[in-house]
């Protein structure tokens, strides 16, 4: 499948460590803040992985019948949740992997979890409806049938969740269960982020192009052209950035000034292949890229929307997720064929001397 | 990836109670070493017996232009997604579709979605018809129709519960509607497997080679009837009908195999072009004439056939002589002469339902331009009512075949096999509701260099 030759980590990236799981890895994750790395297949193994070495800590298999289709680590890295094809939600424990508590909701798939920031609430999507559980598996809200299924969810403030599905944004206040805001868009919208603020919501769609609102001023706007649909998006963490996915390059759209309406985007070109997957840094203007052709690239960007890349490495396979560890300091893969790396992130800064620790 | 190396993906459609299930158990149960996905609606009919089973929820998402042509299904694609990540991958997907859904957002979910069309290739659309009630669902939704539209393989089924009669009337009507379908008769959805998974749809030659008079011309009479006839006179006998009156060709010297019933055919084509000549009952049928029978008048007609040495006649007649029930008759004897041969023929006139076929076929080179502006403006004005489009195209300076398929706007095309020392043509068949046979070939005409 790549159509790039294997090369060793350059500039920002440095070896670490690599390691195997049982099947196409899905979805990754740090947890015990940076000291363990948590790494799930599609056909439900779950690997924890010592964060510096790559040691295997433990490791489960068939934990969902059918197959796994999302994880997440709590916000404080205790504890981490999957789920599957079977409709059950697992909640566990990072120390040992060991099952809390199971959650049973039905028959549709559970394709989507989210924390809230301050991990007080899990939601979950399945098929038309989304939850919200404590993080001790207590039933705290169920919103009514949405149209379609919910194809993304996230939160806006720790006690206000937004859903995506066909034709629409909602806004619930889970709290006192009612309904805040909800923007109409006849589109499959297929991906969903939110600025930090809660302010903008961006939104992927099935017809290849970025629809996004702003909450304050209720404008919407479409920015168009893409050659494939953006299923990746990503808001840097002061919310003037946003990357988005949807063809081989890296499209960028600033926030800033009057932007992004009428301004011409960021484009980064590094990858061969679409990109397949996107996350900026915890601090900074630094965005990681994951490509089907195997390649992991990071970037450093300007307030336009463009930027250089300042690390590259390659990750044998389609990228199937990324993610940067809490202090930056380090940056994982994992791939279609199961592979996991892990790169070290040296940043020459004073506070980072030695470079990775 | 080619599109030999990705994963083919067969639909299955039809109505309810048509027997989508009791087939799909079949495929499943056949012992053929395939590992099939089977992705069914939520309200299957009864269930599956095995196989890796999902439910899908119906989905259809319109994009945000609002054409309709550009709709996908959103459960087809999150269920694909899945499956295309398994490493014990599948060797086939079997996606079945509720009997009131429109193939066409399935279909197009394998054009529009681009990670889904990387992986995965359309393979072929299956239509089951239950031959005893399709008669009434053809009149009654459109969606039977388009059913019968997008199927590359029907499977007339239950045909124990009707005449056989009743199912050549019915075979005849649903490849009016669809002339690129292969059409397999079966009782209880019992067809070779073969018959229905790995159809390689897209490949035009497997279509020729299985039906090779798909492209066959229309003509303008129903029957050709073959008489082997002494000297002396006949009578041509008719009764009522449902036409007051009849087109006629009389040929003498008509030979009995295919090659020259196609040349009388083709004579008669010609003769058929020119105004005929009308005769009252009682007068005498000229040969290599095109003449008008009137029929108006109640109980039998008779037309006065002279032969002057022995000879074979062959009539070319508008219907087909069993609408008039139609004999010759040796006068002197009063002893009916039957037919040694007979061939029915694709007629024209033939259109009863909105939804029919029509093809282009054309010997030359096109301008790849002037084709890219003709079919874009095509699919953009009548993409709703085209269903699908098939065929290969012969670009002017490429060697290579030109093979093409698509559903409502959508197409893709793709260089096939070298033409050698074949002659170089074009071959295109459109599916759809209302066409225009007469302004689509003029359209192509002007393509060609």
């Amino acid at each position: 499948m790549p159509d790039i030759e294997p090369f060793s980590p350059r500039g920002m990236f440095h070896e670490g460590w690599t390691a195997e799981v049982s099947d196409y890895a899905i979805a990754c994750g740090w947890a015990l803040k940076g000291k363990q790395f948590i790494v799930g297949d599609v056909a439900g193994g779950i690997f924890a992985f010592e964060g510096d070495t790559g040691k295997i800590i433990w490791k489960k298999e068939n934990t969902h019948s059918g197959g796994l289709l999302a994880m997440a680590i709590h916000p404080e890295g205790e504890i981490f949740v999957t789920s599957g094809q079977d409709g059950n939600v697992q909640i566990c424990n990072c120390h040992e992997g060991k099952v809390i508590k199971t959650l049973d909701l039905g028959k549709g798939w559970v394709e989507h979890l989210k924390w809230s920031n301050d991990g007080l609430f899990l939601a979950i999507a399945s098929s038309k409806k989304v939850y919200v559980f404590n993080e001790i598996g207590e039933e705290k809200w169920i919103s009514e049938d949405h149209p379609s299924t919910v194809s993304a969810i996230t939160w806006s403030n720790k006690n206000e969740l937004a859903t995506a599905c066909y034709g629409r944004v909602t806004f619930f206040d889970i709290v006192n269960n009612k309904t805040n805001q909800k923007l109409e868009w006849q589109g499959s919208l297929v991906s969903m982020e939110l600025s930090p603020d809660g302010d903008i919501v961006a939104c992927g769609s099935q017809d290849n192009s970025v629809h996004f609102w702003r909450r304050s001023t209720g404008m919407d706007a479409e920015m168009t052209g893409y050659p494939g649909k953006p299923s990746h998006l990503s808001f840097d963490d002061s919310g003037k950035l946003l990357a988005t996915s949807g063809s081989e390059r890296i499209t960028v759209w600033s926030f800033i000034g009057n932007g992004p309406e009428g301004t011409m985007p960021g484009e980064l070109c590094h990858h061969t292949e679409p990109i397949s997957s996107l996350a900026f840094s915890n601090k900074g203007m630094l965005v990681a890229s994951g490509s089907r052709d195997g390649s992991v690239v990071a970037s450093f960007l300007k307030n336009d929307g463009n930027g250089d890349p300042v690390g590259a490495a390659f990750a044998g396979d389609l990228v199937g997720a990324i993610s940067w560890r809490p202090d930056d300091c380090a940056l994982a893969a994992v791939n279609a064929k199961g592979v996991v790396n892990v790169w070290k992130f040296k940043v020459r800064t004073n506070l980072f001397s030695k470079g990775f620790k | 990836m080619s599109i030999t190396d990705k994963i083919p993906v067969t639909i299955l459609t039809g109505f309810l109670g048509s027997g989508k299930t009791t087939l799909l158990n079949r495929i499943l149960s056949e012992e053929h070493g395939k590992r099939i996905a089977v992705i069914e609606n939520e309200y299957g009919e009864v269930g599956i017996d095995q196989g890796l089973v999902i439910n899908a929820d119906e989905e259809v998402f319109e994009m945000s232009n609002g054409c309709i042509c550009c709709t996908v299904r959103g459960d087809l694609i999150r269920v694909l997604g899945n499956l295309m990540k398994r490493r014990d991958k599948f060797d086939y997907v079997l996606v079945e579709t509720t009997g009131l859904a429109d193939p066409g957002p399935v279909a197009q979910t394998f054009f529009m979605d681009e990670e889904i069309s990387s992986e995965f290739t359309l393979d072929g659309i299956v239509t089951l018809v239950d031959a005893a009630h399709i008669d009434q669902q053809l009149g009654r939704s459109d969606e039977s129709s388009e059913q019968v539209a997008f199927a590359d393989v029907l499977v007339l089924n239950k045909t124990d519960l009707v005449s056989d009669d009743a199912l050549d009337t019915l075979e005849s009507r649903l490849r009016d509607m669809n002339r690129m379908t292969r059409i397999i008769r079966a009782e209880n959805a019992k067809v070779p497997i073969e018959t229905v998974l790995n159809l390689s749809a897209f490949d035009l030659d497997q279509i020729l080679k299985r039906r090779p008079t798909f492209l066959e011309p229309e003509y303008p009479f129903e029957w050709t009837g073959v008489y082997d006839l002494d000297a002396g006179k006949y009578e041509l006998m008719l009764e009522e009908g449902p036409d007051p009156e009849m087109s006629l060709v009389a040929l003498v010297n008509q030979g009995e195999n295919e090659e020259e019933l196609k040349d009388g055919a083709e004579s008669s084509v010609r003769l058929y072009a020119e105004k005929a000549n009308t005769l009252e009952p009682g007068n005498t049928i000229p040969y290599g004439e095109h003449i008008n029978l009137k029929l108006e008048d109640k109980g039998n007609k008779s037309f006065i056939l002279n032969i002057e040495k022995p000879t074979k006649v062959g009539l070319f007649t508008q219907h087909t002589a069993e609408e008039f029930n139609m004999k010759v008759i040796k006068s002197d004897e009063n002893k009916e002469i039957p037919f040694n041969t007979e061939r029915f023929w694709q007629a024209e006139h033939e259109h009863d339902d909105e939804v029919g076929s029509i093809a282009i076929e054309r010997f030359g080179d096109v301008d790849p331009e002037k084709l890219n502006t003709w079919m874009g403006r095509l699919l953009s004005e009548k993409g709703v009512d085209i269903f699908r489009t098939k065929g290969y195209i012969s670009y002017s300076g490429n060697p290579r075949r030109i093979v093409f398929q698509g559903v409502h706007m959508l197409f893709t095309a793709q260089p096939d096999k070298e033409w050698g020392n074949e002659p170089r043509r074009n071959q295109l068949v459109f599916i759809g509701r209302n066409l225009n046979e007469k302004e689509m070939q003029e359209g192509f005409d002007k393509c060609l260099i």
